[in-house]
Order: C-alpha cells, then structure tokens, then sequence
C-alpha cells in the first residue's frame, strides 16, 4: 500500500481522493494473515481444506473447526478474523434457511453466495461499522452439480474450480492450477488437498497446525461432512512423504 | 365448514390436473356463481403464474385470484433473481406458504401443474387447509366429490397426451352434469416443454353419458328447430 | 396497572366489525348507508365501451337522490360504474383515479384498464368486502378495448359485456339476447340503454333517468340523462286551498319581547371609525 493513513482510513465510509477505501484493504490484511484455506471443485464434488494454526497445546484436537456446514450440501471455510466467520456462517445458515422456507427446495450454492455478498458489502457503506475480515470459501453439490464461491471483504464472489486464501494463498493457487480439477476425483482431491496444506504450511515461521478437511460427493451422500479419520490420516500421511520427496 | 363470507363470488367448481409422459393436462368448468346467479359463464379458472406453469382454481373467486397473481409476481422475482425458471415444486410451495399461513382468511382450494427441467411434468393438489401433495392426478372443486370412482376406475399410467385429455374432458362432463355449482364450458390446457395449447369444449359439444330415459307414456318432448348455440367471445 | 399487550398483528383489525355483529344481535342497529340498488352496465363493440347506469340512490325504502352520477371519471379513456355503497365506490373510484394520474405522470404513458383494474382489486381485497363496491370498469388503452366488473371481495371477470348492481339480472337478460360480437357505435348504445331501462322498470332498486359513456381509442364521450323515461309530468289537478277558505273571527298580534336593555361590558366602545 502505497499512501498510508493521511485521515482517508478512518472509516468504510470514506473513499480517498483516488477511489479507494483503506478500511476494505486492510480488511484483505487480516485475511493474509491467517492460515491457508483451499477449496477443490472436482469431477463429482467439492473438497474444503484449512490450515489450522494452533497457538496453544491446550486447546483441545479436534475442536475449534474452522469449516462449518451451512446447510445439508453447504460448506464453508474462512480465513481471517475467527469471530467474523463464525458471524457470517451464522448468516448464511440463516439465508439457506430462509430460501428453504420460501421455496421449499434446497438452496443453489449462488442464491447463498448472491445474499452473503449482498450482505458483506452493507459493511463497506457505513462509518459505524467494519468490513468483515474475512475471506470466505463457499462449497456445495447443488442440483446443477458441484460448485464453489469465495466472497472477498469487498462483497464481491466469484465462481471458481479451485480457491485458496489467506497466508499461503499463492503458493497454493500454483499448485491448484497444476491439478486437472475437472478430471479429479473427490477422493483423489482429498489428497491433493492435504499435500497442498502441508506444503504452504511455513514449519520455520509457525509452530503447530492442524490440517481439517470436509468434502460434498457421492462418497459423503451429497452431504457436507468432515472427512473420516482414516481417510484424513491417510492424507496426512501421504502428504507428509510427498513433502519428504519435494525437498 | 362455511368458509365463504357472505356475498362473496364462488367458483363452486370442477378442476382437474393429469400428467402425462411428455406433459400435463389440466382443466376446468367454467361456472362462477353469486348465491344462485352466475355471475360469469365462460370463467378462465386455469391461471398462468409462469411460462410452463398453470394453477387451477376453485373456492373464493377473489381469495384464489389474489393468491395467484402474488405467486405470479414471486415467480416473475425468482426468475430474475435466479436466472433460470422456476420448478414446478417451487411454484406449489409457494402456493402451500400462502395458503397455510392465511389458512383462518382464505378459502382456496388450488392444483398447481406444470412442466420443469428437474422433474418434467408434475401435479401438485393444495386442498384447503394448505396442505401441498404431489399427485399423478388430481381433482378439485365442489363437482369433483361426484367423480372420484370414475377416476379411480379409469386412470391408467402411461397415457399418451390424446388419453389424457380425453380422460380430464370425460371426468369434467360428467362432474358439470351432476354438480349444480359447475358447468358452462370446458376449458383445457396442454402443458409441456415446447409449448401451451388451449382446448376447448362449447357447452353444447360435451361429451355425453347416460341422462335417463323417457318413461313409456310420459310427456312427449317436441322440439322442432334446432337449439342455437350461444354466443362466446373468442 | 396490568396494559394490555403493545403488540399488534400486522394489517387490518376487524374487531370492531365483532362488537357490531354483537351489537346488532341485542338489537342496536348500524346506521344505514345511502346504497346505489342499482343497474350498471357495460358492452364492448367494434371500437370501443359503452357503460351505462340509471340515475337512482337509495336509503332503505327511500329515494335518496333522482338524478345521481353513478358512471365516475378513472381517467380520460377509463371510465367506472359504480353499484353498492355510494359512499364507497365515490371514494374508491376518486382515490383509484388520483393513482392513475400519479402513475400517468410517473411514467409517462397513457395509464392501461387493467391498472386500474388491479389497483381496484387489492384496494377491495385489502378490505375483504367491508368496502362495498360492485363495479363495472371500461376503457380504451393502447392495447385495446377492455371491460371488467370487480366484486366487493376483489375478484374481477373480463367479459364482452357484463351488468352489476340489484337490476343486472334484468340487464343481463337483454344483453343475452341482443349482444353481438363487433357491433356498431349506434346498436351498441341503443342496447345499452334497454338494458338499463329494463333495469329501471323491473328492479325497485334502480329508476330514474339513463347516463351512458361511450369511449373509443381518441374520444370519450359522457352522455349524461340520455334518456329521462320517468320526467315528472302537469299535474292535472292542482290540490292546493283557495286564499280565503278558512273564516276567521279575531285578529290577534302580540308582541314576545317584553323588555329590553342592552348593557355593556368591559373596555371602551369599538372603535368602527
């Protein structure tokens, strides 16, 4: 960032002289921070992986997840501010709830993804509040089949076949765009997925991380679910050897 | 159960809905009646909220014209919001919201058919309680209660569209003839994935069952010109 | 003090309609509205409406009003007959044509018969029949000729030709029997009037004199008393007493002021200079 402060970050509400809105950028700053999460459109379903930083050994395994279900074929992972995500998970359970209400059918991920943004973007507007700092992945298998969103700070969503935020988010977009995602299967993107996560994870600079992962597919029922313990420590386990072969 | 208030339009009516492989047909009378006046003798009761979705109608005339035209405007909303048209499912679910939840002001008693990508042709029956059934076929409205048997008797699944139509054209005539609160004409529609025809079935033209017989020495009907048929706006 | 609770359901509160049932029940009746029993009707013909109405209100037994206007102005080429509650289809068709011009104005366009149309049906609907207006609505727009009648409960019909009001049984009745499809200016407006003037002979309700409106796509045209079949005609006797038939004996003018004075209270005198 080039012209820091100078009175034009002090609120979402202002824009300075050259168009920009200092609060949203450094919202996308609390998302760099946090650790790595990926998202993998795949053949026949969506696999949702975070890097989860864990700043202390007290905290129990396992816990404190980091992806959370929207609704029955409805993921979600975030990066950034944790209290954001569990806020915004909290809306979009409530959006998926709404439309399956109205309209007695389960919500196409678009219809979610459309009223979060919608949402999001109302905190860009006001002096009183702050844009989330979040960066959040959006996965579900609809009746259109697989399909995957992230919703920046800003509001704005785009569609994506693989997606990745936060620390590691470059190095992790080379390695998805190395993947033929459209030929993958969900199992087979449940490996790739934990290889990708260990490999941005910086051993020197973090201490310890959790790797969680959920997917949506045959293999799940359609169903967003974490993925089972054997599988995931097959991942883990594939990962780790892979990285042994990297370096 | 006296749900109308008083003086109100009722469509004391006969309505139908069948699926059929490639589409669905629906139909209705044609009756809308005021206490023992009709007050309209070539009523639409087969309503269009979407493009390849149709609602019959039976109960208030003014409850079930309200309901419609709100669940034509949230289908409107939806395809824009969307992008895509609605299912069929949605539609009914829409109609079983609206009247469920205004079940203590509303007398409506709808059947909401149509053909959508996900399911192809599907029936759906909102009774007047606001529940919401998904039925190969369906009948409603005061004459419907006459025809039930003939239905059950009839209906076989499989059926071409000319069957179908026939079958709801048959159903209808004998429900008009029995019921005093239905008849008039025979509207249909033919609804599936390229197109919506209409049918119809002047008064004088439907189809005819067993209407007694004259009793050997009664009265002798004489009848020496033909009836002319009325008059009906294209 | 315990308050009864603050929370209020959304839309209307017809409570009060209750304690009236109940009210009328132990014997204290509403006051009456003055009613339009009623012929109103309308027919479509080869380039355009006809609406017609007879000129009578009532109040029970009584006539209220001879020569009423009961065909009121939606906008220059839709036109609104209107039966039941006179006060009723004044103030909904008044309110309905206020609309019309905001909404002309908005938009700029010549404002279409249907939208009056369904302005006027969730206006009745909203009101689940306690507005009592039966009305008959025609116009010319730019997609053509459209006649309605709209209940009091809000469901509407679109017909060729339709009657409303306690004569539109009579009404009907002519128009079963004469009505053709594409008609003449001329037939349509001489059917129209039997129509009402079988409404005025045979319904109580309905009487007077016959308004008509023809509206075509460039001109509308209000015929207001086009025909009085009911004018009061010479008395042939006249009943009043000759000046002079009663005798008297005395004279007698008294005076019911007895005493005067005028006192005056306060401040000076005004000036009226």
């Amino acid at each position: 960032m080039t012209s820091i402060g100078t009175g034009y970050d002090l609120s979402a509400s202002t824009y300075s002289p050259d168009g920009r809105i200092f609060q949203v950028e450094y919202a996308n700053k609390a998302v760099e921070n946090s650790g790595t999460a990926i998202g993998l459109k795949v053949k026949d379903g969506i696999v949702l992986a975070v890097e989860k930083l864990v700043h202390s050994k007290l905290l129990v395994p396992d816990a404190n997840r980091r992806i959370q279900t929207i609704d029955r074929h409805i993921g979600l992972a975030t990066a950034g501010l944790l209290a954001d995500g569990r806020h915004l998970s909290n809306r979009a359970r409530d959006e998926a709830s709404n439309y399956r209400d109205t309209y007695n059918s389960a919500p196409p991920l678009k219809a979610v993804a459309d009223r979060l943004g919608l949402y999001v973007q109302a905190y860009t507007l006001y002096s009183s509040v702050r844009p989330f700092g979040i960066s959040t992945i959006l996965g579900a298998v609809d009746k259109d089949g697989p399909s995957l969103f992230v919703v920046e700070p800003s509001g704005v969503f785009f569609g994506y076949n693989g997606a990745a935020v936060g620390k590691g988010r470059q190095l992790a977009k080379t390695e998805l765009e190395k993947l033929n995602l459209t030929e993958l299967s969900t199992r087979e993107a449940v490996m790739e997925a934990a290889r990708i996560i260990y490999l941005v994870h910086e051993d020197a600079k973090e201490k310890e991380f959790e790797l969680e992962m959920s997917w949506i597919g045959s293999e799940s029922g359609g169903v967003h679910v974490h993925v089972p313990k054997d599988l995931l420590q097959e991942a883990e386990a594939a990962a780790k050897a892979a990285l042994e072969n990297f370096e | 159960m006296d749900r109308l208030k008083s003086g109100e339009v009722n469509l004391g009516t006969s309505i139908m809905a069948v699926q059929f492989e490639g589409g669905v047909v629906i139909g209705a009378d044609s009756r809308t009646t005021t206490g023992s006046y009709i007050a309209n003798r070539v009523t639409d009761k087969l309503t269009h909220v979407h493009d390849r979705i149709y609602c019959c109608r039976s109960g208030s005339a003014a409850d079930t014209q309200a309901v419609a035209d709100i669940v034509h405007y949230y289908l409107q909303m939806f395809t824009q919001t969307s992008g895509a048209p609605p299912s069929v499912h949605t539609a009914a679910a829409l109609f079983q919201k609206l009247c469920y939840e205004n079940k203590d002001a509303l007398s409506a008693g709808i059947i909401v058919a149509g053909w959508d990508k996900d399911a192809g042709p599907s029936v759906y029956n909102i009774p007047v309680g606001g529940g919401m059934f998904r039925q190969p076929w369906a009948i409603g409205g005061s004459g419907s209660t006459y025809v039930y048997g003939y239905c059950d008797a009839t209906y076989k699944e499989g059926w071409g569209r000319e069957e179908t139509v026939e079958f709801v054209r048959n159903t209808l005539a004998l429900a008009m003839s029995r019921d005093g609160s239905s008849g008039g004409v025979i509207r249909m529609c033919v609804i599936t994935e390229d197109k919506v025809e209409r049918l119809f079935v002047p008064g004088d033209q439907l189809p005819k069952f067993w209407e007694g017989r004259e009793i050997v020495g009664g009265a002798v009907k004489k009848l020496d010109v033909d009836p002319i048929p009325m008059a009906v706006e294209v | 003090m315990s308050s009864s609770s603050i929370y209020s359901p959304p839309g209307f509160d017809f409570s009060n309609q209750l304690r009236n049932n109940f009210m009328l029940q132990k014997g204290l009746p509403l006051p009456k509205a003055t009613s339009t029993g009623t012929t109103i009707v309308g027919c479509l013909f080869k380039d355009g409406i006809v609406l017609g109405a007879d000129t009578r209100a009532t109040e029970g037994p009584i006539v209220a009003d001879k020569n009423c206007e009961k065909i009121h102005y939606i906008t220059e080429s839709i036109r609104c007959c209107g039966a039941g509650t006179a006060a009723d289809t004044e103030f909904t068709t008044a309110l309905i044509s206020s609309n019309m011009e905001m909404h002309a104005l908005q938009t700029g366009r010549k404002p279409r018969v249907v939208t009056a149309m369904t302005m006027l049906k969730q206006m009745l609907f909203r009101y689940q029949g306690q507005v009592g207006a039966a009305l008959v609505l025609g116009g010319v727009d730019a997609t053509g000729a459209h006649l309605f009648t709209i209940h009091p409960h809000g469901s509407t019909d679109k017909l060729p030709y339709v009657t409303m009001g306690s004569g539109s049984l009579a009404a009907m009745a002519v128009f079963e029997s004469g009505w053709k499809p594409n008609m003449e200016r001329e037939d349509a407006l001489n059917l129209v009037k039997l129509a009402i003037a079988a409404g005025i002979f045979n319904d109580l309700g309905s009487g007077s004199n016959i308004d008509a409106c023809i509206i075509t796509a460039n001109n509308t045209e209000m015929l207001r008393n086009v025909e009085m079949p009911n004018v009061r005609v010479q008395k042939e006797r006249d009943y009043k007493f000759r000046r002079g038939t009663t005798a008297w004996k005395k004279e007698d003018v008294r005076k019911l002021i007895v005493e005067e004075q005028t006192l005056l209270i306060g401040g000076d005198e005004m000036d009226t200079s």
